[in-house]
């Protein structure tokens, strides 16, 4: 079971001081289920102290570890050795920052510049429904809650925005699309109308050229075009109708 | 050198938050609801408030629900009492539990994503430790949202705050406390992505920075758990409570560390050695794979001790055997269908026809800043210290005592959160103006002393070195005598550390800067932690002790460890309180000193 494999990291890297941006190739000698967070740590530890990369709960809840593996934006906490070996058929890899931001160093970006987008479309309530009368709690089924729970379980790591052809200047980007279509869905937002206006303003779902690029790289798996696409299709009429008066498409 | 020590800038606000996690978050959107013109800013050291580690909590939020016909409060306190070990305080039990339901319906009401049953009501579920009547029955007392409950929560706390008009200063660290005249009046703030120090002046400064699970080797926690909040009220000369209550949960995944819950030894999966022998029959003949936590947690350490663990070669960690295979695919499918997909996605494992790997890992820290049941900072047994609060993971008020039960910390998080929230906007109608001070200048001489120094090691592998040490010495497994060799382990990699040189002496985004920071609070915690583990000679919750094997009630009190210099660790108590007990009410012989035992 020591299989080991050598392997070889040309990383994208950026220095804030002297402005200056360059490649770097690093070979390492790494067993077959370290993570990519692993490597770099190794780098780190064994090679390089000065490479800098992000992180944070490093098992695929936060979205901080993201980056770009030969061109495919992805968690780097979850792509195991041997399975980077197996889907991209090479054991040379490219790595990049995400370009969803400007880069600080190396892999780090800022992502409080992202994060501006969904600042944009209020991810919070805007105005609750007034709770049904006597209960402490909105009543949800949970067949209404399957038709947005998916949407919940974003967790903000930005490869959906990365990976969108519909460029980045104009478009919200899908994940802020995301969190827009999930407060339209869910029963207890009453300020419908001031959220549509967001989703079908200029930057939003009008620019998505539908190329389900988004849902392609998700990490958690969630199919954030289907989203999109209910949005686009004029699901969501602008009085506002209860979740459960939406259909899925195969309904 | 881009970038330079002085102080960029001076901010001024009313509350300063530092820690954008559940409590953190909870307790601003407390103070911005009931007073919106407040000023708060909150520093994160993550590069956003949903990357805090709050967001990984899995299972639940225990809460007595006010309609449940058969469940109770005092059920609850009961067992929140009983897990402690008896050391969980009283007053701040009742407190918590008391008010657990309204938090939920908080929650919910502000958008949530809770589970639901049929009737569209909020879905429960049970967990170790939480009963009816006194540990007669099981009780359903846990809401979740699915299995990213913690996630839920940040998700809507961090909603709210944006709607609320906090301001965040992200990816920043809270390097010292500043005083005026023994009042806390705000902290020194390394911004990360500029390379400069800001001042920060408030009239209230809330530490809320979580836990210090990097201290060990395998941990749950998140990188950026390292206990700097308790480094920081100990560099200030105020003490840390109960360093040495530490939770291990028995099976972590090897390689992330991740949880494999209890659920799969409750399915009927079996803990196996290297020789593939089922050993928890040897410790447990009864209960078997299905003994309490720490039990199980000590059995496998003792059979990697006996050499009959397994190397993994690419972590190399060793470790034991978790046996799946003979569950039915319904059990693999349906009931365990999210931790059996850890294995696959951390390492590679099919858990229908492959043996997974499992050690205990590091993942609460019960211990923490020295707390009134309102978050107000301790300076020592009683004397609060003006305007400092803290609340969450890396406070002690204390909710869990020496052992935490499941759900329990995450309700800790939002209760805790919101007290602490009522107390800062109580303490702010008389709280003068934060008066500029010339302070600071320590953390600027640290950071000079980082800069200067030009020793060949290696931050990272002094780390690695600082964290299997104290999971070798400190962890599920403590003596007089490894601790005593942890104390001159630690002494000697601070004096490594003191000497590293760094790679690049830019202070813009030096991750190796922010490790060698790092470094010291976790030699600090470390220390706190082994000398305190060294004072108590008996075996409470989650501290064990092999030559005190049992509990003794001498030591029925909360350690107060305070640290001048680094080494040099002093002891006070403070008592539990026990009003409960005291107060001689219905069932009040539960809350004496009982039995742990299930």
């Amino acid at each position: 079971m020591a299989e080991t494999y050598s392997l070889t990291l040309e990383i994208k890297r950026y220095d804030p001081d002297s402005r200056r941006s360059w490649t770097q190739t690093y070979n390492l000698e790494a067993g077959r289920i370290l993570r990519f967070v692993d490597l770099f740590r190794k780098i780190n530890d064994e090679q390089d102290p000065s490479l800098a990369w992000n992180s944070s709960c490093e098992h695929g809840q936060c979205g901080t570890c993201a980056v770009k593996v030969n061109g495919k934006p992805l968690l780097a906490c979850e792509l195991l050795v041997e399975n980077a070996v197996a889907f991209f058929r090479t054991a040379k890899f490219r790595i990049e920052p995400l370009d969803v931001a400007p880069v600080v160093r190396d892999l780090v970006v800022d992502l409080e510049k992202a994060y501006e987008k969904l600042d944009r479309v209020k991810p919070y309530l805007i105005d609750p429904e007034p709770l049904p009368p006597g209960a402490d709690c909105y009543a949800i089924t949970p067949r209404e809650l399957d038709f947005y729970v998916d949407a919940t379980r974003c967790i903000g790591c930005f490869c959906c925005a990365s990976a969108c052809i519909a460029g980045r200047a104009g478009f919200l980007g899908p994940n802020a699309m995301l969190a827009a279509i999930v407060r339209v869905m869910d029963p207890r937002e009453k300020a419908k109308k001031e959220r549509l206006k967001i989703i079908y303003s200029d930057q939003g779902v009008a620019r998505c050229h539908s190329a389900r690029a988004c849902s392609h790289v998700c990490p958690k798996e969630i199919d954030v075009a289907h989203f999109i696409a209910l949005a686009k299709e004029g699901r969501f009429c602008q009085d506002g109708p209860k979740t459960g008066q939406t259909r899925r498409p195969n309904d | 050198m881009k970038g330079s020590l002085k102080i960029a800038s001076t901010l001024n606000c009313d509350v300063l938050i530092i820690g954008a996690g559940g409590a953190g978050l909870r307790c601003a959107v407390e103070i911005l609801e009931k007073k919106p013109s407040t000023r708060v800013i909150a520093v994160t050291k993550v590069s956003h408030p949903q990357k805090s580690h709050t967001s990984t909590a899995q299972g639940g939020l225990a809460a007595v629900d006010p309609h449940d016909p058969a469940d109770r409060t005092i059920y609850h306190m009961f067992d929140t009492w009983k897990g402690s070990d008896c050391t969980a305080d009283q007053n701040v039990i009742k407190k918590i539990i008391e008010a657990s339901w309204q938090e939920i319906v908080w929650l919910e009401n502000r958008g949530l994503h809770f589970s639901r049953n049929e009737e569209g009501k909020l879905s429960k579920r049970t967990f170790g430790g939480h009963t009816l009547f006194f540990g007669e029955a099981t009780a359903y007392r846990a809401v979740f949202e699915a299995d990213r409950t913690g996630k839920g929560i940040v998700d809507t706390l961090w909603g709210e705050a944006v709607k609320r008009g906090v301001s965040f200063l992200n990816q920043s660290l809270a390097a010292e406390l500043l005083f005026k005249d023994g009042r806390c009046v705000g902290c020194l703030i390394f911004k990360q992505k500029e390379g400069e120090f800001v001042r920060v002046l408030a009239k209230a400064t809330v530490l809320a920075t979580g836990g210090s699970g990097q201290v060990f080797r395998v941990t749950t926690n998140c990188r950026h758990n390292t206990g700097d909040g308790l480094a920081l009220v100990l560099q200030a000369g105020l003490p840390v409570m109960d360093p040495e209550a530490v939770q291990f949960h028995p099976t972590g995944i090897v390689g992330p560390g991740i949880l494999a819950s209890e659920a799969l030894r409750s399915e009927g999966g079996i803990l196996r050695n290297k020789d593939l022998e089922p050993f928890m029959e040897r410790y447990a003949p009864k209960m078997k794979d299905l003994a309490p936590r720490d039990l199980v947690a000590r059995a496998i350490e003792t059979e990697v001790r006996a050499s009959r663990g397994i190397l993994n070669p690419d972590h190399g960690i060793e470790h034991v055997w978790i046996d799946l295979r003979h569950l039915s695919d319904y059990i693999h499918d349906c009931k365990l269908r999210e931790i059996s997909g850890f294995f696959g996605k951390f390492a590679n494992i099919n858990p229908k026809n492959e043996l997974c790997p499992v050690r205990p890992s590091n993942h609460y820290h019960m211990g923490g800043i020295p707390t009134t049941e309102w978050g107000e900072v301790q300076k020592n047994g009683d004397k609060i210290v003006p305007g400092l609060f803290a609340l969450g993971e890396c406070a002690a008020a204390s909710f869990h005592g020496f052992n935490r039960l499941a759900t329990n910390s995450i309700l800790e998080l939002i209760t805790m959160g919101r007290f602490g929230g009522e107390k800062v906007l109580e303490y702010l109608k008389e709280a003068p103006e934060a008066i500029p001070d010339e302070a600071g200048t320590l953390t600027r001489a640290r950071f000079a002393g980082y800069l200067a120094a030009d020793g060949r090691d290696n931050i990272g592998q002094i780390r690695q070195a600082l964290r299997a040490m104290m999971t070798e010495k400190v962890g599920v497994f403590r003596s007089e005598s490894g601790i005593a060799e942890a104390v001159e382990s630690l002494k000697e990699l601070k004096a490594r550390a003191d000497k590293a040189g760094l790679s690049s002496r830019s202070l813009v985004m030096n991750q190796e800067l922010i490790q060698r920071w790092e470094l010291d609070n976790l030699l600090d915690c470390s220390m706190v932690i082994a000398a305190a583990a060294l004072e108590r000679r008996e075996s409470r919750g989650a501290h064990f002790r092999e030559d005190f094997p049992k509990r003794n009630d001498d030591y029925h009190y909360h350690t107060l460890a305070a640290m001048t210099e680094f080494g040099r660790v002093s002891f006070g108590r403070r008592p539990v309180d026990m009003s409960l007990y005291q107060a001689r009410g219905e069932n009040y012989e539960k809350f004496g000193l009982i039995e742990r035992k299930y």
